[in-house]
């Protein structure tokens, strides 16, 4: 069966090298007025509809070919800006990738044009509920005055209070964890040209014992990485020990902004 | 999981030649342990909005 091209990314220039002899890659550019479309010849084996569809179901397969993904494109974008294509782009010949590159030949030079200079930086943030419990009941005001009451109240009035308590209680963390996120997300996305929030990614998921509590990402430019480095610094010692676990990575090609101007983001 | 998050959801999304469906993709971001109660967990991921934690923790 004839081999299939693999789309990982469309780029200005064409990469300084094709051969990515460690990862047994060899890239092969399709070239259409001032933009180049990066891929490499798959086997059907792999990736033709009916195997791939057997292969999403096998997480080995999955994982070596996703980070194959990555690691290619990571490579490419250390000499300029990438417009990283999600995985399992797949097409027949070359002439159909270079119908893509006609189609989106402008807004693929547009998109490139923002992009470069520019390098994006996820930020999750996650929360141990249990943990933000103890601090605030701790701290705050409100909480400590009805607990006075409830200590004062008889028997059956303390039940409904303490009942009470908890709802009140769970107000206050979620008022809380929304304030500090705000807070974080508004004060970074300064730094930034533009950002995406990202949607919560359950325990089952994230596999950690804290729930997610912000799933941002950022695209800085270039010169405000340190600025952007300095805020976050400062927002790991404004809220140490208050319960905010930050979890920080970068640089990333630019997944989550590589959309059309139609698309919605937070576009200062 | 930061890499799913990215190459399997996002970067452009153009239709190849070989089409994956929504559902391929569901399957392989939640792993397969998660299929079986996964109904529930698909919905709970496909809108949850930026509000801070809107659920008590399980």
């Amino acid at each position: 069966m004839k081999e299939l091209l693999y789309l990982y990314c469309v780029t200005k220039d064409k990469p300084s090298s094709c051969n990515f002899e460690d990862l047994g890659i060899k890239i092969h550019p399709v070239y259409f007025r001032g933009t180049y479309a990066l891929a490499s010849s798959v086997s059907p084996d792999d990736f033709s509809e009916d195997n791939l569809e057997k292969h999403l179901a096998d997480m080995g397969w999955v994982e070596k070919h996703i980070r194959l993904h990555e690691k290619v494109i990571e490579e490419i974008m250390r000499g300029q800006a990438v417009l990283p294509f999600k995985f399992g782009t797949v097409f027949e010949n070359e002439t159909n990738v270079e119908k893509l590159l006609k189609t989106n030949n402008l807004e693929f030079k547009a998109v490139l044009a923002r992009l470069e200079g520019k390098e994006e930086w996820g930020l999750k943030i996650y929360c141990d509920s249990e943990y933000f419990k103890d601090v605030i009941c701790k701290e705050d005001e409100r909480i400590k005055e009805k607990d006075k009451e409830i200590v004062s109240a008889n028997k059956g009035k303390a039940y409904f209070l303490k009942k009470k308590m908890q709802e009140f209680i769970k107000e206050i963390v979620n008022e809380k964890i929304s304030e500090y996120t705000k807070d974080c997300f508004e004060r970074l996305k300064i730094t930034a040209v533009d950002t995406r929030i990202n949607k919560i990614l359950p325990k089952e998921v994230t596999e950690k014992k804290e729930d997610m509590v912000l799933n941002a990402a950022f695209l800085i430019n270039n010169k405000r990485i340190k600025e952007f480095e300095n805020v976050l610094g400062y927002l790991k010692t404004k809220y140490a020990d208050k319960g905010p676990i930050f979890d920080c990575t970068g640089p990333w090609p630019s997944y989550n902004f590589c959309g059309s101007s139609k698309e919605k983001t937070n576009k200062r | 999981m930061e890499i799913l998050d990215r190459a399997l959801e996002k970067g452009v999304v153009i239709s190849g030649d070989i089409v994956i469906s929504v559902a391929d993709v569901d399957l392989v971001y939640l792993g397969l342990k998660v299929l079986l109660s996964s109904v529930e967990t698909m919905e709970r991921l496909r809108g949850a909005p930026f509000s801070g934690a809107t659920e008590e923790p399980t």
